[in-house]
């Protein structure tokens, strides 16, 4: 299967490697991007085409029971989208929620290699496995819940970290994750009860244990352990006007964890359009009052450096909400009136309120959409350092990931973004900034907040995002010219070739060309092993044997997702994290 | 897997949605010896596994290698204009997808016994959602279950003792604190392990249930009884619904293939909806199968759709009424039948099986059916969760890895196998 490929005179972006637009050979061999490629290499001339490394997609949700639901109870979102098979490739369906071989494909198509599911209930993980096979041409990672399980409690109440991580490597070991996700914690537990929390130290139901702490012992956990990405952070309060300034306290609150490498950063903050939503002066926490808080978050994100982010851009036309926030979930059915289809999905112990699903149609005509689709835009042109902050629409919840080529266009061209506010209601104009501000992303900024970025985010930096030596052969290829291309004065070229490359390669290997995928590749899976010493990993065992078996409704040993699912997907990472106490 | 002196442990059972896998399995040989900690069905599935075998593949009733099967098969399947491939809810997930590929190769039909269960219950969380419930949740939490059209003491008999009637974190003790009401037209056996039984009479679900929503969201009814129950009644259970701290309402087919069927469930789903404005409630269909969910979820992230498919266009297309094994049959559509881990000579409707008898008919199964019998090529399979193994979902979404035991009687292979043969000889012939 190895091609040996040198890739000739294209305008190469490579912001990690401080390349920006240059003319460069680019060569492969087995997989790797190398400095010189053997003689019988597969020559292909790039002549005006733009050359980066394969997109990353650190938040896209694409695998799960929870995308199961919303395939089920929305056949007519995938209805007018067929994906029909070739002699190569299977087929499927591709509208915003699409099937697994068309999720694989599509994201082929559009340049992008690395995706990674935030929102994994780790006892559901061997579907997650089996769903893995048939999404090709990616490589994949998981972020398993830990937020509002019963276990986690236990160890935060009791002030053990060392139990927590051990659990959160116990646990990364078994289904096979690469970090730790957490959604409003303890608010999700409270719906078990149809409750909620907002406030940092409000009380979780029969356990002493508050949103504070939760979201403190769980990122000190992660730093502990020394995993490569810090905690992935969905807050609470999601989607409630006026939580920028929650969002900023919860922040804060984090900030106070040290981190114990060379990354400055101790948490991720996801999906921001949804979390930090002002509201107008005077005004109070209701949707007739909203206002963008993007201005205010994109201050707060200039002087503090702890924390990266991702946008969870709104993109307009229907959606798929769909977060392990479930009291957010049935807010969200209730804002409809109670016409939306709201399903609701608990798992055993991890997540017993549940994950939400409710169908979505945003419309440029509500004024409370056009304030958060306005918000998410004037953070990102406001921000000073791209490096901390990538692009997303939380596929599907802001819109398919099918729509990134759009969010890129209001990122790069002011034209663009004035058009859209033409068609969008007033407060979007009246109650942001973005009218005035001239900025427009260069092609070297969405190379960094699309592939660099967040490839470091990820702490996969070594072997994603870039285009150095050692570096995945994961690229794309766009069908323009840079240095005779005027994008920002032509954002329909920006959404043709942010679509559909000239070609993907994956690991080396050309996958698509022209957006038509011709190959379809078994995907990958990223994960980390974080080894403990002898005596946490003792004590671990025991103790998750005896919580488990108590609180599971199935058998400790049938927890672990075995070897056959894994062995000939995984890529585990093993990390030394014998240093936390026992 | 824990494996010691031929004894096997937390063994996921593979009969009904239930999953059960405490299941302690003991191998003497090559047989089973022994079955602790399963029901009846259980201990029957297991150690009668060698009884009533298909063990040689068959065509037109000749004994045949299975090449020879495959090769027959293979050529049913050639010259079909319309394939319909059936069953595989009583198989595991790998097989399931296996079925998908040949589907799409073939341009057929595919689809699974869900149409003929619960598939009005897909059809009302078409219309309404779902919010849906998991097992420990319940046993945890549930201080009120309804059982509602379900007998769970005849098809699913650990259902109440392991998960529903045992203490929880929060229902430390299960008889007092959990209150367990059943609701079907007949006094089953199940109407003697609840601790309330209320007796409507047929065809008044619907009716029955939109009066519980309409009570509930506080309007005054003008009629004396609704369903057999006379109104003071239904207020006292609508009271005792929205004043449960958590409540989990369990259905069955006597709700989705009675009288309204899917709005039935749209019903249902509609009133779990609107307790949870007062309090928490979830509601979770009673899978027969044990591995109808697992069909159903495979379908979906294969396909985008959880049944009755169509791949005559070259891409996956839904459409339940049209593309499901009973209406394919009973309209005489279907021109060859290739059957998976399914009994439909058995469970069908007399107009469908009439046309399935004119018809060429592959039957894949471990055992003799009646399907066998009118099958034109009958290909023995391995039983998975005892011969083979495979993963499988229980009926509240969990994944369960299932085990093999047990080697298969020799020369049968599993179900996945038989169809990657197929699908390898079919790649040959379609080159």
């Amino acid at each position: 299967m190895t091609e040996h490929l040198i890739l000739k005179n294209g305008v190469v972006f490579d912001p990690m490697n401080g390349v920006e637009g240059e003319v460069m050979d680019i060569c492969v061999s087995e997989g790797k991007i190398v400095e010189k490629a053997p003689s019988n290499a597969k020559v292909i001339d790039l002549k005006g085409n733009t050359v980066m490394a394969g997109g990353v997609d650190p938040h896209s949700h694409i695998l799960g029971s929870k995308l199961n639901v919303a395939r089920v109870v929305s056949p007519d979102v995938n209805r007018h989208h067929p994906y029909p098979a070739t002699k190569k490739t299977r087929s499927g369906v591709a509208g915003i929620i699409p099937s697994s071989f068309a999720t694989g494909f599509l994201y082929s198509a559009m340049g992008y290699t690395t995706v990674v599911e935030p929102a994994l209930p780790a006892t559901k993980a061997l579907g997650a496995w089996e769903e893995i096979e048939d999404i090709p041409g990616l490589d994949i990672a998981m972020l398993p819940l830990f937020c509002n399980s019963m276990i986690s409690f236990k160890y935060v109440q009791d002030g053990d970290i060392s139990g927590l991580a051990a659990y959160i490597a116990w646990t990364l070991k078994k289904v096979g994750g690469l970090g730790v996700k957490v959604v409003n914690p303890g608010g999700t537990y409270a719906w078990a009860y149809g409750k909620n929390v907002c406030g940092l130290d409000d009380e979780v139901p029969e356990w002493d244990v508050t949103p504070r702490t939760i979201m403190t012992g769980l990122a000190e956990a992660v730093q502990e352990l020394g995993l490569p990405h810090q905690m992935h952070f969905h807050p609470t309060n999601l989607g409630r006007p006026g939580n920028v300034h929650t969002t900023m306290q919860q922040l804060d609150a984090i900030g106070g964890i040290k981190p114990s490498g060379k990354k400055k950063e101790v948490v991720h903050l996801t999906h921001m359009a949804f979390d930090c939503l002002g509201v107008v002066e005077e005004g109070m926490s209701n949707w007739k009052d909203v206002a963008s808080g993007g201005l205010t978050f994109a201050d707060y994100y200039n002087k503090h450096k702890h924390f990266t982010v991702d946008l969870g851009q709104i993109t307009f036309g229907q959606s798929m909400t769909m977060t392990g926030d479930g009291p957010f979930q049935h807010s969200l059915y209730l804002l409809t009136g109670g016409k939306a289809k709201w399903s609701n999905i608990p798992v055993d112990v991890e997540l017993p309120g549940g994950a939400g699903i409710v169908p979505f149609t945003f419309e440029p005509k509500s004024p409370a959409n056009a304030v958060q689709w306005v918000g998410s835009l004037e953070f990102a042109l406001n921000i000073k350092d791209l490096w901390r902050m990538f692009l997303s629409t939380d596929h599907p919840n802001g819109g398919p990931f099918l729509k990134y080529p759009l969010l890129i266009s209001w990122l790069m061209s002011k034209k663009q973004r004035e058009h859209w506010l033409g068609k969008v209601h007033k407060f979007a104009s009246e109650r942001s900034t973005l009218a005035e501000i001239e900025r427009e992303y260069s092609l070297n900024d969405i190379a960094i907040t699309t592939r660099a970025a967040p490839a470091k985010i990820l702490g996969l930096e070594k072997t994603k995002g870039h285009l150095g030596l050692g570096a995945d052969a994961d690229i794309a290829v766009y069908g323009f010219n840079p240095e005779k291309t005027d994008l920002a004065n032509n954002p329909d070229l920006i959404l043709k070739h942010f679509l559909q490359t000239e070609f993907t390669f994956k690991g080396g290997l050309q996958v698509s060309k022209k957006g038509i995928v011709g190959k379809q590749l078994h995907s990958r899976v990223i994960s980390v092993h974080p080894e403990l010493n002898q005596d946490l990993s003792q004590r671990i065992d025991r103790e998750l044997e005896e919580m488990m078996s108590k609180w599971f409704s199935h058998s400790f040993s049938n927890y672990p997702v075995p070897k056959r699912y894994r062995e000939h997907l995984e890529m585990p990472t093993v990390i030394d994290s014998t240093a936390v106490k026992a | 897997m824990t494996e010691a002196n031929n004894i096997f442990n937390a063994v996921p059972c593979t009969f009904c949605g239930c999953l059960c896998d405490d299941i302690i399995i003991e191998v003497d040989g090559n047989r089973i010896v022994k079955n602790t900690n399963g029901c009846a069905i259980s201990k029957e599935r297991f150690i009668g596994h060698a009884e009533n075998r298909c063990l040689e593949p068959t065509v037109s009733g000749k004994t045949v290698s299975l090449e020879k099967a495959i090769e027959r098969a293979v050529e049913i399947i050639t010259s079909s204009k319309r394939l319909l491939i059936y069953g595989l809810s009583s198989t595991e997930n790998d097989a399931q997808r296996e079925a998908y590929r040949l589907a799409e190769l073939t341009g057929s039909v595919v689809d699974n016994t869900t149409s003929v269960c619960h598939g009005p219950t897909i059809l009302g969380a078409q219309e309404s959602g779902e919010a849906t419930s998991s097992l420990a949740e319940v046993r945890h939490r549930s201080d009120l279950v309804i059982y509602w059209g379900a007998n769970p003491a005849a098809a699913h008999p650990r259902h109440i003792p392991h998960y529903i009637r045992q203490p929880g974190e929060y229902i430390k003790d299960p008889k007092n604190d959990r209150k367990i009401w059943l609701i079907d037209i007949r006094e089953t056996t199940t109407a003697r392990m609840v601790d309330r039984f209320i007796r409507i009479e047929p065809r008044t679900d619907l009716e029955v249930i939109q009066t519980l929503r309409a009570l509930i969201r506080g309007h005054k009814l003008d009629v004396s009884q609704v369903g057999g129950i006379s109104i003071a009644d239904l207020e006292e259970i609508a009271i005792a619904m929205k004043s449960a701290k958590y409540g989990t309402l369990f259905f069955g087919l006597g709700l989705t293939q009675s009288w309204g069927r899917h709005r039935n469930i749209d019903a249902a789903i509609r009133l779990i909806q609107d307790l949870n404005a007062h309090t928490k409630w979830g509601l979770l269909p009673m899978r027969g199968h044990y591995n109808v969910s697992g069909a159903n979820k495979t379908s979906t992230w294969v396909t985008g759709y959880p049944y009755a498919v169509d791949f005559a266009r070259g891409y996956p297309r839904f459409s339940p009424g049209e593309y499901t094994a009973v209406d394919m049959l009973a309209r005489g559509e279907a021109d060859a039948l290739l059957n998976i881990a399914a009994d439909p000579v058995a469970h069908f409707p007399r107009s469908a099986v009439s046309h399935l008898t004119k018809i060429p008919v592959i039957n894949i199964d471990p055992k003799i059916n009646m399907t066998s019998q009118v099958a034109e090529v009958n290909i023995p399979a391995a039983i998975a969760g005892i011969e083979c193994d495979g993963a499988a979902t229980r009926m509240d979404g969990l994944p369960l890895y299932l085990r093999k035991v047990i080697e298969p009687p020799e020369g049968v292979i599993p179900d996945r196998d038989i169809l990657r043969m197929i699908i390898k000889s079919l790649e040959k012939v379609m080159k």
